[in-house]
């Protein structure tokens, strides 16, 4: 047992986490649900699901800790744990901000042009 | 005629040259040695090249950033070749950054700094950049908005922790409010100061001075007087200034989104 589970993290404040499997999936699930709320057509939908759900069948397709890591590539579980509650946070914040709505104000015009002020032609005197 | 110096000199080198190898061989040899040692011109140009998969990568990425909140994004673009930039709409400051912040593709976790900008010219004269940087995958971002004197902009304390100083520099040297700020008030200028002083229109002398006064025994702060009349310059020249770079690369690329 002493070598299953690993001793540290490395990262200050990060504890090793003792069941990342159920932990880990069951934050996906979450997130999965959170976002089904949203409209089918929704480009933030269509990426988180797809992300989420394949990391879903990652998590459960592999019961070692560290294949788990190597074949996720994002860090260690404790990692994939944060940006998943991260990940869940946002999604349930897009609820409400709706941000597949069409643009709620167009930039007025020359706002974003540079230089800003265009060199007059020579001035003749 | 020239011929003839030519053979002759010619000569009188490879009689020079044979006379001085043959004393002493030690020395020649050390500063042969020495001539191996030196290191072959720099050959390679200066200039940073443009890496080409860096930009698809952040071009892709732009565009994955303006399909996934076409409610706020307006514009996205490249500049200097390899720098990302999200241009958005002012209401829309907490949504992009909690995305690039928090989402499993962006985990831009950290802010590196807010730059604020002044065109009087323009109908919302400040702009209001925000850097970003992820470690996780080590690339870096800007997202900039605009607001003019009155309107206030979302404070971004709510997703970064480190917005707290950089939003009140911001308020200090050119007076863009942040709403829901926890403690929006004066960073790096003194004391009672009034005024923003990196507003275009703010004078390089500043409104006051201060001065030690004799009589009263104290510093005082009195309304600066000007022992010469103000006068204005007209420093624009009657020439074009770059005509090489005339028709030089546009600052910055945009890059097309569906809308």
């Amino acid at each position: 047992m002493a070598n299953v589970l690993k001793k540290t993290t490395g990262l200050t404040g990060l504890a090793v986490a003792a069941n990342p499997h159920h932990t880990l999936s069951s934050l996906y699930n979450k997130i999965l649900r959170a976002v089904q709320k949203m409209p089918q057509e929704a480009a933030y939908r269509k990426y988180t699901e797809e992300i989420v759900a394949q990391k879903l069948k990652i998590v459960q397709s592999t019961p070692v800790v560290k294949d788990l890591e190597k074949s996720i590539n994002c860090g260690q579980a404790e990692e994939l744990i944060v940006q998943a509650e991260n990940e869940l946070l946002l999604a349930r914040k897009m609820l409400g901000w709706k941000p597949w709505e069409p643009l709620v104000k167009r930039a007025p015009a020359k706002q974003w042009d540079w230089p800003p002020a265009k060199i007059e032609q020579p001035k003749l005197e | 005629m020239a011929a003839f110096l030519r053979t002759i000199s010619s000569s009188l080198r490879t009689g020079l040259v044979g006379k001085t190898i043959q004393p002493s061989t030690t020395l020649s040899a050390a500063r042969f040695s020495t001539k191996a040692e030196e290191p072959a011109g720099e050959t390679r140009p200066t200039v940073r090249k443009p890496d080409e998969v860096a930009r698809s990568h952040l071009t892709d990425f732009g565009r994955y950033v303006a399909e996934c909140l076409p409610k706020y994004v307006q514009k996205v673009q490249l500049t200097s070749g390899d720098e990302l930039e999200v241009l958005i709409a002012p209401d829309g400051v907490v949504p992009v950054l909690q995305f690039l912040k928090d989402h499993h593709n962006s985990q831009f976790a950290n802010l590196v700094d807010i730059a604020g900008l002044d065109i009087p010219s323009r109908e919302n004269r400040f702009e209001v950049v925000y850097n970003l940087l992820s470690l996780r995958y080590n690339s870096r971002i800007r997202v900039k908005t605009y607001t003019d004197e009155l309107t206030p902009l979302d404070s971004a304390y709510g997703v970064f922790k480190a917005a707290d100083w950089y939003e009140r520099e911001i308020w200090d040297m050119y007076g863009v409010f942040f709403a829901n700020h926890p403690d929006l008030r004066r960073i790096l200028t003194d004391y009672g100061f009034e005024g923003h002083p990196q507003r275009r229109d703010f004078p390089l002398s500043g409104y006051v001075e201060l001065r030690y006064d004799d009589e009263k025994k104290r510093v005082v702060c009195e309304p600066l007087e000007l022992a010469q009349e103000f006068r204005k310059f007209d420093l624009s020249a009657p020439w074009e200034q770059f005509p090489n770079f005339r028709n030089a690369n546009p600052p910055s690329e945009t890059i097309e989104t569906k809308k």
